[in-house]
């Protein structure tokens, strides 16, 4: 029985218990580690591409920020600005983006389904439409487990403040399981959370201070002898995934790699520049993260704090101030983390998106808001693998519909697979019984903008 | 001849079932008398037949504590005390494990246990919607009533699916929504025909008919137009012109033929059952009475095996159809027979729930151990052993607090109070998964770090904190060995065995890493706590 249980489950050995338990055999020294291991992964052809989505709540107003309406009624009050590249203009609010648009594929020509918060947030963010019993899950789970590490000693998906209850199935592992569920930290709250600090840190990852380390040890050890028994009696996934999940815990506690979420370590000057709100030391946790090997991270931008209510971009009225506020927000912060990455030589294997989960109407409603628009907005990709400095995609002068190359939420997601070098057509088994593809096979993706 | 899709599915239900001839051998001339009896032999006969049929192995009966902790997890949604183990393990009279099964089902746990999972079934919606939380005191209020009460089950679903929400059709005008009601159902699906459409097919008649709401069902055989002609049923629901939202007295209802239009569609359907047949209704009819007639009536074949299935589906952690809510052409269920003889069990007892709550548990099946002992028993829908379920966040948690001597305030409990900082709140975000399988729940890196790590678990094991173990160690009679059962009984229900109980007093004999024996039985419940034995039914 042991024999056979060992056989299936060879990844989870008391030997493995031991190993994690015997204090201080993990060996890493920590001088240098972090310049060295960064260095190393800039060079190593090996190294596998890592994603951070920026997802932005509520759908932000394309006709303010990337694909503008100058002389048009619809174009409203924000003024269109050049860019680092000619030809590109893109809005006024988002001066530091601007110099660093040769970075940029801006898709102007999103043509989705759905103008519900919840489905077309289902949409964007599992390739999918709700589908009765199927659990689709979302695109961080099941692209970070084409390209993460089984072993990895932080989790291979790691989700900042996703505000989560419009459509909760849109932000878990769905049926792929807990075991690609997301690492969660930071408050989804829409609006005022300004406890960055506290909220950003892993719950729980230290033991209490009256537990000394042996004791930890210790009390692992004990642990480990009844999971081994419970094992041979119970062989099954529902144990062993409980045994695995200690495993990676203790593995994250004891692991140096966890320093990531010790945003202090920063310069100041460096932690100013992302900007000091949650979104953007979020997009600095990203960036210490996927230079440690995390391969997807995202980043939810809610609200600003101390702004106009509301949930995020949903700016149903007062559109102007709004967008303005998450620009002000929005602009260093993904600014500095290109700088950052590149500075650190991360840029060119990492996958940077931007999207929220519809854009807004072009016509601007009587309390000077927009409100849902699925039919043409507009979504960016930069960074790894993707050739910046282009513009995808035509919307009419009015903005109200696509005029050229109309690109469906697949079509993307399918375009930032092949950019991470994931296969959109591998399968995964469903809940349902019926194999789901990594993207949806009719996808058309944009071979374009592909590096 | 799509439209009999329904028939089709009912015939391929009741065929299999026909020919069967059975002969109950009963080991006492009463329990032929007995009606719980002669179910659970027969569900017994057919589970035998197929563990057979497959050259399986049936795992060995569950041990008494066992038994126990899993009875009380199942119908009172916590694990037992040390105390009522004890006198479980001294109880030496034959029928003890009827016994506890009626004493649990009298008492208040399986009130509240089940007025949660109703809630769960009726308004999945609260576990992620915020706003929706807000209804389910009175909701849940209304399920502990009617449950204290044993109201038979077609005359719940009756009440919900028939309950006057216009205040203008009330007895009394002037106290239209008097006592305890189901109105909380209606909002929390929003009044809209396609919500009330879509969940009452899949609570009452296992059939998740939503995606037919857009588009043809990919998979089966549904259509639109037979989901929005089910819709149809409630499309005489409006809330008041300008009314405030979620006011009672702004809901309207307009009775007799209604019609809906399928969005995007521009036609119009009426009020029709799923086989296709137009529900008859005069200038008068209210159509939720109409289908309410339909659907608890014996016409229906889907209302009663859709019990039964989710029922069994508590209990073994597996349906006989399963997912539970997905009865299909193309998802048949295990035991065919078997549905068929618990459904018309259930109907012939009054639709009482808590007859078949006494069947299934009496079974041999139910009273199987988990512990694998052939590798036949991997295939779980053979119930030839008792699968692993995974406890619900509450579970854990009130399963912590028992066995910890936790006092938890009142306050904590009332849905209405957000308070996301109390220990209560901050476990259940924790540990909150997808609840569609419990037989497949994993944990997650966050619930191991909060087990390990966190406040609660901490107090628990704590030698300040925690009552369970300071009594264990300032009881003066005790001897180590004794202290260590214990802490076995109150988290695990068992004792250790002779192997584990030498590790364990040697364990607290050196006193651990910290030389502290008192430290050292914290170590040990502290372990004891996060294994996978008392994170799991078994």
């Amino acid at each position: 029985m042991s024999n056979s249980a060992s056989a299936r489950f060879p990844n989870l050995s008391r030997r493995d218990w031991l190993r994690l338990t015997a204090c201080g055999t993990l060996g890493i020294s920590q001088s240098g580690w972090l310049a060295a291991l960064a260095d190393e992964t800039a060079k190593s052809p090996n190294r596998k591409r890592s994603c951070i989505l920026l997802w932005m709540t509520g759908g932000p107003s394309q006709t303010d920020t990337f694909d503008l309406k100058p002389g048009h009624a619809n174009g409203g009050e924000v003024k269109p600005i050049d860019t680092s590249v000619p030809g590109i203009q893109i809005s006024e609010h988002l001066p530091l983006l601007a110099q660093q648009m040769e970075h940029f594929a801006i898709v102007r020509s999103m043509s989705t389904k759905e103008g519900d918060h919840a489905r077309a947030t289902y949409l964007m963010r599992t390739g999918y439409l709700p589908q009765g019993p199927v659990q689709f899950p979302t695109i961080g789970s099941v692209w970070s487990k084409e390209i993460g590490k089984a072993e990895s000693e932080l989790p291979n998906f790691v989700s900042v403040a996703p505000f989560r209850f419009l459509s909760p199935g849109a932000f878990g592992p769905g049926f792929l399981g807990p075991r690609y569920a997301p690492l969660v930290v930071g408050d989804g709250q829409p609006g005022g959370n300004t406890d960055y600090e506290k909220s950003l840190q892993v719950k729980n990852l230290a033991a209490a201070k009256v537990v000394a380390a042996s004791e930890t040890d210790a009390r692992l050890d004990l642990l480990s002898g009844l999971e081994s028994d419970f094992l041979k009696r119970n062989p099954g996934v529902t144990a062993s995934s409980h045994r695995a999940a200690y495993l990676a815990a203790v593995r994250m506690m004891r692991s140096d790699a966890v320093k990531a979420f010790e945003l202090t370590d920063e310069a100041d000057a460096l932690r100013d520049a992302y900007g000091r709100n949650q979104f953007g030391q979020g997009c600095l946790l990203a960036r210490r993260l996927v230079e440690r090997g995390v391969p997807f991270v995202e980043v939810s931008l809610n609200g600003v704090p101390g702004g106009a209510g509301g949930l995020g971009w949903d700016t149903h009225q007062g559109n102007f101030e709004g967008v303005k506020s998450l620009c002000g927000v929005l602009d260093p912060a993904w600014s500095t983390l290109l700088k950052d990455l590149k500075e650190r030589g991360l840029l060119d294997s990492t996958l940077v998106i931007w999207m929220g989960e519809f854009g807004r109407t072009p016509n601007i409603n009587a309390m000077k808001g927009r409100d849902h628009f699925p039919n043409a907005w507009s979504t960016v990709l930069c960074g790894g693998g993707i050739r910046g400095g282009q513009v995808v995609g035509k919307t009419s002068d009015d903005g109200m519909k696509v005029d050229d190359r109309p690109v469906a939420t697949s079509d993307l997601l399918a375009t930032a697979c092949l950019a991470l070098g994931i296969d959109p057509m591998k399968q995964n088994m469903s809940n349902v019984g019926r194999p789901v593809r990594v993207a949806d096979p009719e996808a058309s993706p944009i071979h374009n903008v592909l590096a | 001849m799509r439209i009999l899709s329904l028939g089709r599915l009912t015939l391929c239900l009741l065929a299999v079932g026909a020919g069967l001839s059975t002969a109950v051998v009963f080991a006492d001339e009463r329990d032929a008398n007995d009606p719980v009896a002669v179910l659970a032999t027969l569900i017994d006969q057919r589970i035998d037949e197929r563990i057979a049929a497959e050259k399986g192995v049936a795992a060995p009966p569950a041990d008494d504590g066992e038994f126990l902790r899993r009875v009380y997890l199942d119908i009172a949604g916590k694990t037992p005390t040390v105390a009522d183990l004890r006198d479980f393990l001294a109880d030496e009279s034959p029928d003890k494990r009827r016994k506890v099964v009626e004493e649990l089902l009298d008492g208040p746990s399986y009130i509240t246990n089940f007025a949660h999972f109703w809630r769960s079934v009726m308004i999945p919606e609260a576990d992620s919607n915020p706003e929706v939380r807000f209804l389910l005191p009175a909701f849940e209020a209304w399920l502990r009533q009617r449950i204290k009460d044993n109201v038979p089950y077609d005359k719940l679903v009756r009440e919900i699916l028939e309950m006057t929400v216009d205040p203008r059709q009330a007895a009394n005008p002037f106290e239209p929504q008097s006592g305890v009601n189901a109105l909380s159902f209606y909002q929390a699906k929003q009044l809209k025909p396609e919500n009330l459409a879509a969940s009452t097919a899949r609570m009452f008649l296992g059939i998740r008919i939503e995606c037919a709401q857009c588009h043809d069902h990919p998979f089966d055989e549904w259509k639109q137009e037979q989901f929005w002609g089910y819709a149809a049923f409630f499309a005489g629901l409006n809330r008041e012109q300008g009314g405030v939202q979620g006011l009672v007295n702004s809901i309207l209802e307009t009775l007799g033929p209604t019609q809906l239009e399928i969005p995007g569609k521009n036609k119009k359907v009426t009020p029709t059952y799923f086989d296709g047949t137009a529900a008859q209704l005069g200038f008068r009819d209210s159509p939720r009475r109409i289908l309410a007639d339909w659907m608890v009536g014996p016409d229906n074949p889907y209302f009663t095996r859709t019990l039964a299935n989710r029922l069994w589906g508590h209990f073994f952690g597996l349906g006989i159809v399963h997912p539970i809510d997905d009865f299909t052409l193309e998802n048949p269920p295990s035991h065919s027979e078997l549905l068929d003889d618990l459904a018309k069990g259930f109907a012939s007892q009054g639709h009482d729930v808590k007859f078949l709550i006494r069947a299934i548990t009496s079974t041999k099946a139910y009273q199987r151990s988990s512990r694998q002992t052939d590798p036949s028993q991997e295939n779980g829908r053979l119930f030839s052993k008792m699968a692993l379920k995974g406890l619900t966040p509450e579970q854990i948690f009130d399963s912590i607090a028992q066995a910890t001597g936790f006092f938890e305030q009142f306050a904590n409990r009332n849905p209405m109070m957000m308070d996301g900082n109390s220990p209560r709140a901050e476990f259940l975000q924790t540990f909150e998964n997808s609840r569609d399988s419990v037989t497949e729940t994993q944990t997650t890196i966050l619930q191991a770090l909060s087990m390990m790590n966190g406040k609660f678990v901490e107090d628990a094991t704590s030698l300040d904190n925690s009552a369970t173990l300071s009594a264990v160690i300032e009881f003066p009679l005790m001897t180590n060995a004794d202290r260590i059962e214990t802490l076995y009984l109150a988290a695990l229900g068992r004792p250790p065995s002779v192997d584990e109980l030498r590790r364990m007093e040697d364990y607290v004999k050196t006193g651990g890493p910290t030389g502290d024996w008192k430290r050292a039985l914290g170590d040990i419940f502290w372990a004891l706590l996060n294994s996978s034995e008392f994170l799991f039914n078994r």
